[in-house]
């Protein structure tokens, strides 16, 4: 009994090492030298969590930066693509997909295709074990506000987040990484067919910033790169990166404005994405998302 | 040796921090809202986040925040003292630290903007206090809720949106 004993202390112990291990290695690669830091403090730390935006985030930029009137689906993945997509990582990242298909037809007023692409989820969420989070009532409910397009964003929010939910507690962590990979590339894909290069454009400025939510996205893949297909996607997501890590930086110095209640960070740095860089990830975002869409 | 076996399974799995969603669920959504949003678009930002954690403990989140945006992040914890949690905010590129609630008479709600987008990490320290032992966890087991809200700032502020 004793003996064991033993075998299973050292087993958890082993383990809780190696899952500590990887937050901080990760950590530990993106900190850099500065003149003014500050130790971060030497208690125990369990582990370090890498988040990643919603897709409805950047959908709700794009629109208030100047799609208010767009109505254009032709680039979404259309909802008879659904049958093609048989292996568990290509429903994840599909899912992910529609998902964020479903929140741009809300938020951009297209309500007659929200219905359409709810259906969509609906059967893939079915499939990837998220069926609870996603319930009869709510195409009820997406029915009865299909003019009304605040209501319908806060539905397909609540789908977007009740299956993020539904995965994490179900300790679904590799099908929870593709999920929100194939929601934040499509987010990315939806915003480079919408803009056009411009100096200074502020969407030109949101897309170079997704450097940062890329990086985070990567390690929160790393971290379930145990399950099937989840280091490919990691390895096309690095692809990109390094598109981004192309785009110059400059000091972003300090604000001139009050930040009235709230306090304002300055410094951090300021991503200057030039012509090329734009070109060049726009490309790559394209060739990623169709390879997943399984689009031509 | 039953007791210490179980001591250590508790501690294994408490020490997996954010991880332990299921026994903490939706925490933050729940308990971390302190303010009235009345009149405030306030959104919810999908990088919030609920751990089980140990007493004493440090927990980090990297999250991504960009400028052009109002954040609002309000820390909560279970425990009897939890209105003194401890959080600190820092670069995660240069670990310079940008805020911490102990110089700000501890306050659990933190607004602000950035100049530049960038990656923060949120370090949050559970504190020790007196909690209830249940079914799911420890005694010395606290739920941390970090919620993350987002506004598009005002035209008057430093935004050019």
């Amino acid at each position: 009994m004793n003996k064991s004993i033993a075998i299973l202390l050292s087993a958890l112990t082993f383990a809780t090492f190696i899952s500590c291990g990887d937050g901080d290695k990760s950590e530990d690669m993106d900190l850099m030298d500065s003149v003014k830091t500050e130790e971060v403090s030497n208690s125990p730390v369990s582990e370090t969590f890498f988040q990643v935006p919603s897709p409805g985030e950047m959908l709700t930029f794009i629109k208030m930066v100047g799609g208010k009137s767009n109505k254009n689906i032709s680039f979404l993945n259309p909802p008879s693509n659904e049958k093609n997509y048989s292996d568990s990582k290509s429903k994840a990242l599909n899912f992910g997909i529609y998902s964020c298909d479903l929140s741009y037809c809300s938020i951009f007023e297209i309500g007659s295709e929200s219905l359409k692409y709810f259906k969509t989820v609906k059967i893939l969420g079915d499939q990837i074990g998220v069926s609870t989070a996603i319930r009869p009532e709510i195409l009820k409910r997406l029915e009865k506000n299909i003019g009304s397009p605040d209501s319908l964003a806060v539905l397909t929010d609540d789908v977007y987040f009740s299956s993020f939910d539904a995965l994490e507690s179900s300790k679904q962590g590799p099908t929870l990484a593709l999920v929100v990979a194939g929601g934040w590339l499509e987010s990315i894909f939806i915003a480079v067919n919408l803009a056009k290069y411009e100096e200074n454009s502020p969407l030109v400025e949101r897309l170079a910033d997704q450097k940062y939510t890329l990086e985070n996205m990567i390690e929160f893949l790393k971290k379930h790169e145990s399950g099937a297909g989840v280091a490919d996607v990691r390895v096309d997501f690095e692809n990109i990166l390094s598109e981004f890590n192309k785009i110059a930086e400059k000091n972003a110095g300090a604000s001139t404005v009050d930040a009235g209640k709230g306090k304002m960070l300055d410094g951090g740095t300021q991503l200057v994405m030039t012509k090329e860089n734009y070109d060049a990830i726009v490309n790559k975002i394209k060739e990623v998302r169709n390879s997943y869409t399984l689009t031509k | 040796m039953k007791k210490i076996l179980s001591i250590f399974l508790v501690t294994f799995i408490v020490a997996s921090g954010f991880a332990q969603t299921s026994v903490c669920g939706q925490y933050h959504k729940k308990y971390c809202k302190f303010e009235d949003d009345k009149g405030n678009a306030w959104m919810y930002n999908a990088q919030s986040k609920s751990g089980l954690f140990n007493q004493g403990m440090v927990s980090k989140l990297r999250c991504v925040i960009y400028k052009g945006m109002d954040y609002r992040i309000s820390v909560c914890c279970e425990t009897i003292i939890g209105e003194k949690v401890n959080y600190k905010i820092f670069d995660a590129r240069t670990n310079e630290m940008l805020f911490d609630n102990k110089a700000a008479e501890d306050t659990q709600v933190f607004e602000f903007q950035s100049v530049s987008t960038r990656q923060l990490i949120i370090e949050v320290v559970v504190p020790q206090g007196a909690t209830e032992k249940d079914k799911h966890k420890a005694a010395d087991a606290a739920c941390v809720g970090l919620l993350i809200e987002h506004k598009i700032t005002d035209k008057q502020g430093f935004s050019n949106y």
